[in-house]
Formats: structure tokens, C-alpha cells, sequence
């Protein structure tokens, strides 16, 4: 029997290539957005879970509160934090650090610029990383003993095995000399511990100045716990305040530092800390993913049950014949759900090449490197898939055509077929709606982004190349000023300057101080030299630059933007000596963007002398290493000849070292990856969803034309023209629509003003974007329902009224 | 003369060959006939009224109407023809479900742009002359068939027609309904309707100034 249900499920399809087609493409469209933003989800939530003691490893975090806007969440602590912790606490069983430093690497004449993690010798006790070759019991347990990852032992020694081999580390000026001990595999890409190289961080004096090593207020470290099996981690985080008391001695105050524990698998997804090493993610993106994913699959579904019940109308006697012929509602309920099996089957077998042809534009949108691997939840996905679908999308037509009466059907005049009424509508306006919002939400974020990247950002941004040195101390200020020097004699080059940071650097120096009015205040630092408000063309409004060779300048003098005199309250600004710091105030500039969009404008203070700031502030941050760049303000639009310029005069000061550079504009545009990244989603998503839906239309349109038939013939007879009769069909559509968009503006509204809040500048949601949303929905409805009203109405009367 | 049809063939092919619908029909019609065409089923009767209504094309002859030739007009021109002069009234009433009887007659002047308080007029007037002015408020399925075909004949008198087509307009109704639905056609061919009916029924067709009778295509 159910061989039979298949045979005459797989002739109607062959019998309706094109109900079959769109039926099939919807679907499978559906399918592939499903698995591969599945595929993204179960990332997102699998970060961390690979540790066989993930549900005991905690990370420490603190928050210290000296009052009003003078408090800090921090989830890298103290160095000497594990330590005091295993000492006083027994529940503890183990415990490692992870620091993040950068260093020279060298391996005879290959060198690059790493970022290194030493971590204590427990630290592969803990945490599940694999050990691939070499010692894998303890592979740092002595103090020239590096681990490296795969892809960084084939970065350095290719195909020569690494093992035993030397690498030597750059420490300030010193250069030892490390052993490779063990390979690790890469970590896997859903992990908050990410590492190239590995070394011991055992000799703490190597990394850390004695004042750092022993300061509970210095937090370069994240401190990992792993707790003893049944050990709760609230009653230990309960005991932690008398051991604070114990250790902070003098420098306790009632309630101002507290010790918490973050589980480990938590860390990736808790926005409410803020990130540790590795850059964490708001769960909400993988939200709004899951649901655009599930959104699209759904469509499909809808689109299945419409064009069902659209073409219900031709089946119907079909139905009526096998009725009185004697078959039961249960068999005809059996036939529909075999053709909505295959058709599944096949939707669903299409939907998954189609992840695998699109894994790679998905990773590009996404920025990950997934892949789709048939494992067990593959396969376990991929059922549910095909029996929800089928479920879905064969429910209504079943219920609904296995129900007709076999004589009304027979005897029904040619033209009335069944009516899809409340249902059939609500589904076409659920699916406008779903595609309306993500439509308003490509118009808006693509405005938004529009905005960003227009903006005036208060400093010139085109044809600046900056060049890091890579390299730190006084020797790197000496070697960026004589390339300074040396560009400066060149005709390509309009102008040049050494900053500590550059405007790549989306993150300055962030210093805090208590001022003489005890008030905490903090503001954002950069060590500049006389050449960077030219080179930037960023202009003072107040007072005058550095002049060049001007000693007290150099000493002393410091420039800050019109945000920090009104904030800090100074009237008359110039030549004051500003605070504790001893400086001397000696021009205003107008105030620039020089962190992204996200945010707004913080006091700015520039100096030559990074020494009064660095000795009189009490909390100095920064998220990028601390060596110089140089900004290369170009006279010419001829970009290779000026790099080859640039590298030239590199070479020349220092011919071991390697050249990189950047464009400032390409640089700063990364800076909105995630934003475009976004836009190209709902790009797409909005495109799938228009298609999937105007499908629907279609069925839809193709029901309502079938069912009026007869009245259509009536109307012409009656005089109608073609005209009046397009008209009259596509307004029953224009309502649908105009529910639609009624229904889908304060959703639309609604989700881009909440992400216009991640904006501290923003084009707002224009009332025009809803009047362009509005007509490109109303111009597709009105096409896709052409194709069915012309026809409609071209028809001849004498056909559609016969009635023999 | 209100029309003339001459040589009037017409054909479908079927299987390679080629069946005749029509045959060499010449019919002259004078305005103030009432003509019914009779035969057997498929003899070409509905045909015959669907060319003459101008709905259906022919494939040879010509066709005067008035003084225009329909077989020379374009579709267009042809489409206001008939909706300026002709009315129609069909076996299965084909009012549309969803509107009122009221509705239902106003439809054909909003096709041709009657403006709207002469429409009124023109509906009261109908609605008045048809007795029917209590029902203008119900929809077509509240009605009996023999009222619902009065309101088809209302409908298809409304616009003033020189000619109504009647395809088997009785053959849904009772004799009783049958009976008035006939005796409204005499009235109304005496005020100076032309009228084609096709029937089925010597009784209905003995109303009439003339009888066509039809086989197979040809006229008889």
C-alpha cells in the first residue's frame, strides 16, 4: 500500500513539474539556511564544553568599588591571586594562570611579532588541550620549555620536525633562548583559551616588575580554578572576603573588593563582565541568527501548506472520485502524507547540498571556519528536519482535502474550489511580515552603515598608511623618529608622525586619577609627537601645537580636546598646569573621533613625555601592546609606489626588521565588521524571505484566480475589462499586504532601535525607510499576482461560465 | 435589420480533423423579433448565441451588427458593442454570491461608467419594475431560483439593451417560475427588446415570432 501512496505521490510531481520545483526550492532554501545557521548556533553554545572538568573549572573575577563612577569589574586578577587562593583554600585542586604578553620570535633568520601566552606548568592538567607529539605528561615543566600548536611549529620549522629545536623570545632587551618540548593541537575554535605558543609563567620576575608581582591592584593575569569533585563554587566564593581582609592589610576598606567565580563554560556568552583575553560574544547575535533560521525554514513550510491548498482546488476531484470509489479518509490522509514525504525528502536532500556548496560563503558572512560534519547530530538534525517539516507542511493539505464531502465535490459548479479563507491569509501575512522587518532592517542597517563610514570623523582618514614598528622601549621611539625623519625627505610623502597609538587602535591609553577635589576622573591618553595634528589635519581651537624642539614641550606640555576642558570644568585652559600631573596645558584641539562610532568622545589628553601621566595616574588600561606607529600622510595617489617608498627608507634605518603597513581608511572599515557582517545577513535573509513568501503569493494568487473564475466571467460579460479585473484581483492582495505592514512596522521599529542603541551616533529609523518599504512590498505584490490576474483575466467567459 | 450573419463557419481541431461547431449559418434578425433556437444537445445552440453575443469569435463569414461588421472589429470596439447593446441572462443565473440583488444590478454601469446618482436612479428604477424593491437588501442565495433569474433579467436589462441573449433561461426553474420568467420575456419583447432564447422546451420556444431549429451546426 505505502509503495503505492509513493508511486502516485511521485507521479502528481512529475505531472506538476512547477508546483513540484517551487515547492522543492522553497523548501530546500529553507533547509540550508536552517542547517548552516545551526551549525553556527551549536558553536556559539558549545564554547569550552570540550574540558572533561568543564563544570569544575571556574575563572576568578573581581569588582572593586572606591565609589561614585571609581569602580572596576575586571576578570583578569592579580598575579599572585591562584596562589593565595590553593594556599588558604583545600577545595581547590588545581589552578593555573594565563597571561598574554608579545614578543620578537626568532628562529634563525624568520622573526615575527607574537602574541604569546605563558601559563603555569598545571595549566595542561586542567584544561583537555591535545598533546600531538613530544612530552605530554608535562610539557612546561622547565623554564625554557615552549609548546607550540601545529600551525605555528609548520610556521617556524615546516616540515623539519620542531621538537627539541630552539626558538629564542625577546624579553625587553634580553633574548633567551626556548626548547620546543611538546606540539599541541590548535585549540578548537569554541574555546576562551586560544594560544600559538606556550610558555612556562613559573619565573614570574621575567614577566613582571616586583611592584606588579605583589600589587593586589594590577590585574595582567586570568586566574583559572579547577574545584574538587561535589565542590560548590557559592560556598567557597562565600569564604573568599576574610582571606581578602588577610592579605590586603593596610589597604582594606569595608565593601570596596570582592572575589567571584565564573564558571567556565559561562565566559563566551556573559556580556555583564567584561571580556578577559580572548574576545567574548553577545548571545544575542546567535539568537536573532537562530530565529532569522528558523523564520526562513518556517516560510518554506507555510509556502507549502498555500500552494497545497492553492492547488487543492484541481485535486479536489481527484479526491471526490477516490471517495466514492470507496477509499477511506484515512488512505487519502496517507496519500497526501506520502507526497509531502517525498516531496520533503527530496527538499530536504537538496537543502543539505546546498549547506555544503554554501559552507563557505556562510563562514565569510560569519566570520568563523565551520564545517559541516556528518556526525551523529548531523544525521539527528536532519530527521528531525525532514519529520518536522513533513509534519508542517503536510498536515493542513491532508486534513483539509481528505475531508471533502465526495458528493458536494462532484456536483460542485465548475469555479468554486475550496476557499482558503482565515488560515491561508494569516500564513501570507505571517511570512510579509517576517520578510517586511527583515526588509526595513536591510534598509536601515545599510543607512546606518552608510552613516558610519561617511561620517566626519574630525581628522583626515584618506591616503594615510600607518607602519608599526614592533618593537618597544626607547629604541623603538628613536628608530620611529629618524623613519620620521627619512620620510619627511621624501616627495611622495606629505607629511609623518610617531604616535604611542594610531587612529588603527580602536582603544587609546584609558588613565584614571583622584584630582584635588577628590574626584575620580579618567580620561584617554596618547603619547604624540609635534608632526601628528598636521598629519592628521586635526585643528586647534584653542592655544598652539607642540613646537618642534621645543624642550619645555617635550618635557612637560600636553594637549587636550575641547571634551576634556568641559568636562573637567577648566575656564580658561591655556597655560594652566593641570592637576597632580604637573603638565602644562598648551593648546585645546577640537574635539575627533578616535575610537569607533560605538562610541562617543572621551577627554583626550596627547603629550611628548609619557612620564608625568604614567607616575601620577592610579589606573592606566590598554587593549593594544605599547609600541609606536608611525602615520604616513601621502602627497600622491599612487599607492605602490609610495609603499615601495615607505619600505625603502625602512630598509635603510633598519634592514632586519620586517615592514608591515596598513591604509587607514581599509583599517578603520574593519572596525565595522560586525555591522557589515549583519547587513550582509539580513541582506540575504530578507532576499530568501522575499522569495520564499512572493512563492506563497503565488499560490495564493493562484487559489484566489481559480476559485473566482466564474466571477471573473460573469464581470466581463457584465462589460469588465481587463484593467478592472487586474485591479480587482491584486486590491484583495494589496490588503494582505497593508495588514502586513501595519502588523510588521512597530516589530521593524522596535528591533533596529535596539540596535541603533549600540550607536553612540546613529541615523535614527527615518519615516521614509517605512514609505520605501512599503512601495518595494506593494511593486512585488503587485508583479507576483500579475502573472495570475492577466491570465484570469484574459480568459475567455464562454469557457469559464460553461456549465454543461 | 438589427443583425445579419452570412457563411458563418466555425471549427475546432480535433484529432487532426476538423469538427465543424457551426455551419454555414446565415440569419437575418430584425429588431423587435423574439427568436428561439432550438435542437439536440451539442447541435451548437449555445454557440450560436455566444458569437452572436460576440463572446466567441467564428472562423469564417460576416457579421453585421447595426451597422458596424463585427468580423472587422477589434477586440476592444467589439467588447463595447456589446456591453452598449446587448444583455445577457444564463440557465445558472450567475449573479456573483458575495453581492446584494441591489449590487448585483449596479455592477454592469460601473463597467461602462455610469455616474453614481444616475445609477441609483436607474437601479431604483429596475428594482421598482421588477417588484423586487424589498429584496435589493439580499444576497443572491436567499432568494428562490425564479427570483434570482428575474434579478438576472433585471441585471441584463439595466444597461438598455437592443438585444437580450437568454441561454436556456428557464432550464434551472419550475414550470410556475418558468411561466412568469416567459410571460416578463413577451412583456419585454413587446415594449421592444429583441430576444434570442435558446430552449429545450417547445412550450417555451412557442412563445417566440420564430423558431431556428439546429444540427450539428447547421441550421434547419
Amino acid at each position: 500500500m505505502f509503495s503505492s501512496y509513493l508511486k502516485i505521490a511521485w507521479r502528481n510531481i512529475v505531472k506538476n513539474k512547477g508546483y513540484a520545483a517551487i515547492n522543492i526550492a522553497g523548501l530546500a532554501v529553507g533547509v540550508c539556511c536552517f542547517i548552516l545557521i545551526a551549525l553556527f548556533v551549536k558553536h556559539e553554545f558549545s564554547y569550552d564544553k570540550f574540558h572533561a572538568n568543564a563544570d569544575r573549572i571556574y575563572r576568578v573575577w573581581q569588582y572593586e568599588n572606591y565609589g561614585p563612577k571609581e569602580d572596576f569589574l575586571n576578570t583578569t586578577t592579580p598575579v599572585s591571586m591562584v596562589n593565595v587562593l590553593r594556599e588558604n583554600f583545600p577545595e581547590i585542586e588545581n589552578g593555573s594562570r594565563v597571561f598574554r604578553f608579545n614578543s620578537l620570535v626568532k628562529r634563525n633568520e624568520s622573526e615575527f611579532n607574537e602574541s604569546i601566552r605563558a601559563v603555569d606548568p598545571s595549566f595542561f592538567e586542567i584544561f583537555d588541550f591535545d598533546i600531538v607529539a613530544g612530552n605530554s605528561e608535562k610539557p612546561l615543566a622547565t623554564a625554557n620549555a615552549i609548546v607550540l600548536t601545529q600551525s605555528a611549529a609548520t610556521k617556524y620549522f615546516g616540515n623539519e620536525d620542531p621538537l627539541g629545536k630552539s626558538l629564542s623570545l625577546e624579553f625587553n632587551d634580553e633574548v633567551r633562548v626556548y626548547e620546543v618540548s611538546a606540539i599541541a593541537a590548535d585549540p578548537p575554535q569554541a574555546s576562551s583559551i586560544q594560544f600559538q605558543l606556550l610558555v612556562s609563567l613559573a619565573n614570574e620576575a621575567l614577566f613582571f616588575g616586583e611592584r606588579i608581582r605583589t600589587s593586589w591592584f594590577n590585574v595582567p593575569v586570568e586566574s583559572y580554578l579547577l574545584l574538587g569533585p561535589e565542590m560548590s563554587a557559592t560556598q567557597l566564593e562565600a569564604k573568599f572576603p576574610a582571606t581578602i581582609k588577610q592579605y590586603l592589610g593596610d589597604n582594606y576598606e569595608e565593601d570596596t573588593f570582592f572575589l567571584h567565580l565564573q564558571p567556565m563554560t559561562a565566559i563566551h556568552h556573559d556580556t555583564s563582565l567584561p571580556a578577559g583575553i580572548e574576545p567574548i560574544s553577545n548571545p544575542r547575535y546567535a539568537y536573532v541568527l537562530a530565529t532569522i533560521g528558523f523564520l526562513v525554514l518556517l516560510l518554506a513550510c507555510i509556502n507549502f501548506v498555500t500552494l497545497a491548498v492553492g492547488r487543492s482546488f484541481s485535486r479536489a476531484t481527484e479526491v471526490g472520485v477516490r471517495k466514492a470509489l470507496g477509499a477511506f479518509r484515512k488512505q487519502i490522509v496517507h496519500q497526501f502524507w506520502g507526497e509531502a514525504l517525498l516531496i520533503t525528502l527530496m527538499a530536504v536532500t537538496f537543502g543539505v547540498l546546498l549547506a555544503f556548496l554554501f559552507q563557505d560563503t556562510f563562514n565569510s558572512l560569519t566570520g568563523k571556519e565551520l564545517l559541516i560534519t556528518l556526525d551523529l547530530s548531523f544525521w539527528v538534525i536532519t530527521l528531525i528536519l525532514v519529520v518536522f517539516i513533513a509534519l508542517i507542511a503536510g498536515i493542513y493539505p491532508s486534513i483539509v482535502l481528505s475531508r471533502f464531502n465526495p458528493i458536494q465535490v462532484l456536483r460542485r459548479k465548475k469555479g468554486k474550489g475550496a476557499s482558503m479563507g482565515f488560515l491561508g491569509k494569516s500564513l501570507v501575512i505571517t511570512q510579509f511580515v517576517a520578510s517586511i522587518v527583515m526588509l526595513i532592517g536591510t534598509l536601515v542597517i545599510g543607512r546606518q552603515i552608510d552613516y558610519l563610514v561617511t561620517k566626519d570623523l574630525g581628522y583626515k582618514q584618506d591616503a594615510i598608511v600607518v607602519v608599526p614598528t614592533n618593537m618597544s622601549g626607547e629604541e623603538a621611539d628613536e628608530f620611529a623618529d629618524l623613519y620620521v625623519a627619512e620620510l619627511k625627505k621624501q616627495p611622495l610623502v606629505s607629511d609623518a608622525s610617531r604616535s604611542l597609538y594610531s587612529f588603527m587602535e580602536n582603544g587609546w591609553v584609558d588613565a584614571g586619577f583622584t584630582d584635588a577635589t577628590n574626584t575620580y576622573r579618567e580620561f584617554a591618553f596618547n603619547l604624540i609627537d609635534p608632526n601628528f595634528l598636521k598629519t592628521h589635519g586635526i585643528p586647534i581651537v584653542e592655544g598652539r601645537d607642540f613646537i618642534s624642539g621645543s624642550e619645555s614641550d617635550a618635557q612637560n606640555g600636553v594637549l587636550v580636546n575641547e571634551t576634556f576642558v568641559k568636562e573637567f570644568g577648566l575656564e580658561n585652559p591655556i597655560g594652566v598646569t593641570y592637576d597632580k600631573f604637573n603638565v602644562k596645558i598648551l593648546g585645546v584641539v577640537k574635539d575627533f573621533n578616535f575610537l569607533s562610532l560605538n562610541n562617543t568622545i572621551d577627554p583626550l589628553l596627547m603629550a611628548i613625555n609619557p612620564t608625568p601621566i604614567l607616575t601620577h595616574a592610579e589606573n592606566l588600561e590598554t587593549q593594544y601592546t605599547a609600541q609606536p606607529r608611525v602615520s604616513v600622510k601621502l602627497n600622491t595617489e599612487d599607492l605602490s609606489s609610495s609603499i615601495s617608498t615607505l619600505k625603502s627608507s625602512w630598509e635603510k634605518i633598519n634592514p632586519t626588521q620586517e615592514f608591515e603597513y596598513s591604509f587607514l581608511d581599509e583599517a578603520l572599515m574593519v572596525q565595522y565588521q560586525n555591522e557589515l557582517r549583519s547587513k550582509s545577513i539580513v541582506n540575504i535573509a530578507s532576499i530568501l524571505s522575499f522569495f520564499i513568501a512572493c512563492m506563497g503569493l503565488f499560490g495564493l494568487a493562484t487559489l484566489n484566480v481559480a476559485r473566482r473564475t466564474a466571477e471573473i466571467g460573469i464581470r466581463k460579460v457584465m462589460g469588465a475589462g481587463v484593467m478592472n479585473i487586474v485591479g480587482m484581483i491584486s486590491l484583495d492582495f494589496i490588503k494582505l499586504v497593508l495588514i502586513a505592514l501595519l502588523l510588521a512596522f512597530p516589530i521593524a521599529w522596535w528591533a533596529m532601535d535596539q540596535w541603533l542603541q549600540s550607536f553612540a551616533y546613529s541615523t535614527g529609523i527615518s519615516w521614509w525607510i517605512f514609505v520605501i518599504a512599503g512601495i518595494i512590498v506593494i511593486g512585488i505584490t503587485l508583479i507576483t499576482v500579475s502573472f495570475q490576474s492577466i491570465r484570469a483575466s484574459l480568459i475567455n467567459p464562454v469557457i469559464s461560465l460553461r456549465t454543461e | 435589420m438589427l443583425l445579419q450573419l452570412k457563411n458563418i463557419f466555425k471549427w475546432v481541431n480535433s484529432g487532426g480533423q476538423r469538427v465543424f461547431l457551426l455551419k454555414d449559418i446565415n440569419l437575418d434578425i430584425e429588431e423587435g423579433e423574439f427568436i428561439s433556437v432550438m435542437g439536440p444537445s451539442g447541435s451548437g445552440k449555445s454557440t450560436l448565441l455566444n458569437v452572436i453575443g460576440m463572446l466567441d469569435n467564428f472562423d469564417e463569414g460576416e457579421y453585421q451588427f447595426l451597422d458596424e461588421s463585427v468580423h472587422a472589429l477589434k477586440e476592444k470596439k467589439r467588447a463595447n458593442l456589446y456591453k452598449e447593446y446587448i444583455g445577457f441572462v444564463f440557465q445558472s443565473y450567475h449573479l456573483l454570491d458575495d453581492l446584494t440583488v441591489k449590487e448585483n444590478l449596479e455592477m454592469p454601469l460601473l463597467y461602462k461608467k455610469v455616474k453614481g446618482s444616475e445609477r441609483k436612479a436607474m437601479v431604483a428604477d429596475m428594482l421598482d419594475r421588477f417588484n423586487i424593491v424589498g429584496k435589493k437588501d439580499l444576497f443572491p442565495s436567499q432568494l428562490s431560483g425564479g427570483q434570482q433569474q428575474l434579478v438576472g433579467v433585471a441585471r441584463a436589462l439595466i444597461s438598455n439593451p437592443k438585444l437580450i441573449l437568454a441561454d436556456e433561461p428557464t432550464g434551472n426553474l419550475n414550470s410556475q417560475q418558468s411561466e412568469e420568467i416567459m410571460d416578463l420575456f413577451k412583456q419585454l419583447n413587446e415594449e421592444g427588446v429583441t430576444i434570442i432564447q435558446v430552449t429545450h422546451s417547445e412550450q417555451n420556444a412557442a412563445y417566440g415570432s420564430r423558431i431556428i431549429n439546429l444540427l450539428d451546426g447547421r441550421m434547419i
